[in-house]
């Protein structure tokens, strides 16, 4: 068995010289990062940045072509059952058993992670009403909307209190009342200090409010990572937001005011 | 805009209808990780091999006729099929039969497609772009008839070909309009009866009552698939009774006849072919005449009927959500392979295409199971028929299991984001094989005991013939498995991945079968010798199989 350096047992989630591509396409070219306990980690980046792919190569859907992925010290796709054990994931898009119910969907998944009863109807119990899911939980999921699909999903990736929590743009479709109970329920999620959370986002607000530390992905690399203060510092940003940080980091400022010019009186 | 703008449109809409029938990324599957060009050629070929599969087995129907009427002669002096049937009748039965056929295999078909072609999206993605409604529903129309086009094609053109070389060239052209009518009326049915079944069955609310209404329906929708085995065996009925009106007097029976769809397209290639006098019924002309014209008629709306409601069909909502009083929170967690079972079951109770596969083994372990008990034969006659019915249950639960494997692809993705072993979703699987055999067989069993009380030989019988079954779905479900791995796909449906489906139930159908013949050679020296060797025989497959579905390679 191969002894692990003790930091990284602990660590959450740790991601070294990761590369994902599709055919020639290098879709994450050496990416590396980590999130630490008690930690939100959010993953910034344009459209095709290489948000997604690292986050399936993270919980053992994409393989990568190189690099390696720890989770709690253990690799997904070495032993992916105790790894994902360790996670609760939040796809970018809700697909779902479409022909199942939300109860039916949430008593899969309880079952696969061999969860109590009792637990997780208590647990249920608080989130649906939390989320306002209670008459929906009988409805075929394939009649559901986006947004309560997304409550769904991120239902079930906090069924059993997992100590990783990987959302991919997880507050995407939904209403403005459940993105503030869903900010307020990630800030105390992280709180006792030995869970972690890998967010992806291209709303700098959220990440703004939300992360401790970013990481900016451009066209698959990581330009820059640190806490909202040090890439200001870093950029030059002064007291410019996350925005004009992120802009900045990616060398977009210029192509940004270029772009609006071009489009002239269109 | 014109029919060419609308093709072209269609064109486009049926590339992405490919690729979603093959690849579901709307389900939640993962995009391969190939090229994306050779990715839209890859479900293009894909369906295409489908299509030439069911065009084939058309064909098949149509050669298989045409040899019946070319043997007519035979058949009809030495009395083979009916007594007093004259050589016309009986031409036109054949082709009542191949045309009742034809409808029940395309409708069936299409029941298969349908829920595919709603939930692609397809015709949605058009609906806001500028094109005015007539080309919305040309495109609509030629997308759903371009999932038929060469299943329809290949009845249009080899069943006047192949007859016409049995009985002459204008009798085989004599029974095109007859066809035209039976496909059309085919893609009717599938539009109306699966958009009906979609609604009822797919958008129903969880909870117990609801799941007996939804397998209710789903009773109803395996009718096409049984009416295929119906006309089959019903077919010396149909010849026995048309031998009746042969011998009558001008009837009333004889003027119905006339005038019921398919027969009245019928009548005319056999009077061609045999001339009014051998056709030994006198023709109501004028019945026949205006029979088809009605028929006719009704097939030209139909399709009007088609163009118009393809669009309004594909482009609402599938199934649309409805209000419900807030549910009772009850979650009963089970092991893994138990919850892949349940899920299974749950999705198939709401997937037309999956319960199909599951209701057609339990429905006809009980149709020859009632045959046995209606028709009441000899005890040792009864016996047989009673294992054969068994060995029939184990084959389809063996043949239909590779097919079940397809459920995986529902929200593939997030599935694999799960703890879940591969062993566990493979003993889920081969569990539901199982469970649809021992069912099949206690009804089969319930039914053959009211006439043939012998349980033990039964219960032994079945109970050997356990790990056989076992055994086959072990070493189908090991090698999907390894496929899907290795491949990142799995097969996606049964009217997509059939070619591979069916690949793979080749082995498990011999595994299968290998113990029943086990038994017949060794119950020579007594039924218990020929249990023992057969039992022995089903265990030393699986032994073999069991680490192909359950050992290295699988996680």
């Amino acid at each position: 068995m191969v002894e692990l350096p003790a930091s990284e047992a602990v660590l959450p989630l740790s991601v070294d010289g990761l590369v994902v591509a599709y055919g020639e396409r290098r879709a994450v070219d050496h990416l590396s990062l980590s999130v630490r306990p008690g930690e939100i980690y959010g993953l910034l980046g344009s459209n095709g940045a290489g948000k997604s792919s690292t986050i399936k190569s993270v919980v053992g859907l994409l393989r990568p072509v190189e690099g390696r992925v720890r989770v709690f010290g253990t690799d997904p796709w070495l032993d992916g059952v105790a790894a994902k054990r360790q996670i609760g994931y939040v796809p970018e898009t809700s697909q779902l058993y479409e022909a199942l119910t939300p109860r039916e969907f949430l008593e899969f998944v309880a079952s696969v992670r061999h969860l109590e009863a009792r637990v997780v109807e208590d647990r249920l119990r608080a989130y649906a009403s939390a989320f306002r899911l209670e008459t929906e939980l009988e409805e075929p999921i394939m009649t559901l909307s986006n947004g309560t699909r997304q409550k769904v999903l991120l239902v079930a990736a906090l069924l059993h209190q997992p100590p990783l929590l990987v959302l991919d743009e997880p507050l995407n479709s939904l209403d403005p009342r459940s993105v503030r109970i869903m900010k307020e329920v990630l800030a105390r999620y992280v709180a006792s200090g030995t869970r972690g959370i890998l967010f992806s986002t291209h709303t700098m607000e959220v990440a703004e409010q939300l992360c401790d530390r970013v990481g900016i992905l451009d066209r698959g690399v990581l330009r820059a990572e640190g806490s909202l203060g040090a890439l200001r510092i870093r950029s030059a940003a002064g007291d410019g937001t996350l925005e004009e940080v992120f802009l900045r980091l990616t060398e977009e400022e210029e192509g940004v005011a270029a772009a609006v010019r071009s489009l002239g009186g269109v | 805009m014109s029919w060419r703008e609308a093709f072209r449109l269609s064109d486009v809409a049926f590339a992405e209808l490919s690729l979603q029938a093959i690849y579901a990324f709307r389900q939640g599957n993962l995009p391969p990780p190939e090229a994306a060009a050779r990715v839209v050629r890859k479900s293009r070929t894909r369906v295409l091999q489908s299509k030439v599969i069911i065009s084939v087995v058309l064909a098949l129907l149509a050669v298989a006729a045409a040899a019946l009427l070319r043997l007519s002669g035979r058949l009809v002096a030495n009395g083979f099929v009916a007594p007093n049937l004259p050589l016309g009748v009986f031409d036109a039965g054949v082709l009542t039969v191949l045309l009742s056929l034809d409808i029940a295999f395309l409708w069936w078909t299409g029941l298969q497609m349908l829920p595919t072609f709603l939930a692609s999206g397809v015709l949605p993605v058009l609906e806001p772009l500028p094109i005015d409604d007539r080309t919305l529903r040309r495109v609509a129309g030629l997308v759903y008839l371009r999932l038929f086009d060469l299943p329809a094609l290949t009845v249009l053109v080899s069943v006047p070909l192949f007859v016409g070389l049995a009985v002459g060239p204008w009798a085989g052209l004599a029974l095109v309009p007859g066809l035209f009518a039976a496909v059309v009326f085919a893609l009717a049915l599938a539009l109306l009866t699966g958009r009906f079944f979609v609604r009822k069955v797919q958008g129903a609310r969880g909870g117990g009552g609801s799941t007996v209404v939804r397998w209710a329906y789903l009773v109803l929708w395996v009718v096409p698939a049984f009416s295929m085995f119906a006309f089959v065996t019903a077919a010396p009925a149909l010849f026995a009774a048309l031998g009746r009106i042969a011998a009558q007097d001008p009837s009333w029976g004889a003027s119905l006849l006339f005038a019921a769809f398919p027969f009245s397209f019928a009548v005319v290639p056999s009077v061609i072919a045999q001339g009014p006098a051998g056709f030994g019924l006198p023709t109501e002309a004028a019945v026949v005449v205006a029979a088809m014209g009605v028929y006719l008629a009704l097939a030209a709306w139909a399709v009007l009927w088609m163009f118009e409601s393809v669009r309004s069909i594909g482009a609402a909502p599938a199934v649309l959500p409805a209000a419900g009083p807030a549910a009772r929170i009850h979650i009963a967690p089970r092991t893994p392979a138990f919850a892949v079972l349940t899920k299974d079951l749950r999705i198939a109770s709401r997937t037309p295409g999956y319960a199909f596969l599951l209701l057609l083994p339990i429905l006809d372990a009980i149709a020859i199971g009632l045959w046995t008990y209606v028709s009441s034969p000899g005890s040792a006659a009864a016996l047989g028929l009673g294992l054969g019915a068994v060995t029939t249950a184990a084959l389809l639960a063996t043949f239909f299991g590779p097919a079940f494997f397809a459920i995986e692809v529902n929200a593939y993705s997030y599935g694999r984001s799960l703890p879940l072993a591969d062993r566990s979703i493979v003993l889920g699987k081969v569990a539901l094989v199982a469970l649809l055999y021992v069912v099949a067989a206690a009804l089969v069993l319930s039914l053959t005991l009211l006439r043939v009380f012998e349980p033990l030989v039964f219960v032994a019988f079945v109970a050997a013939e356990l790990p056989a079954v076992v055994a086959a779905a072990c070493l189908e479900f090991g090698i999907l498995f390894r496929r899907a791995r290795r491949r990142g796909l799995p097969v996606v449906n049964f009217y997509s991945g059939a070619w591979y489906a069916l690949l793979v139930t080749i082995p498990g159908l011999l595994l299968a079968v290998a113990p029943v013949i086990a038994f017949h050679y060794a119950s020579y020296a007594g039924a218990a010798v020929g249990l023992a060797v057969m039992a022995a025989f089903a265990l030393a497959e699986l032994a073999v199989t069991a680490p192909i579905g359950f050992g290295r390679g699988t996680r």
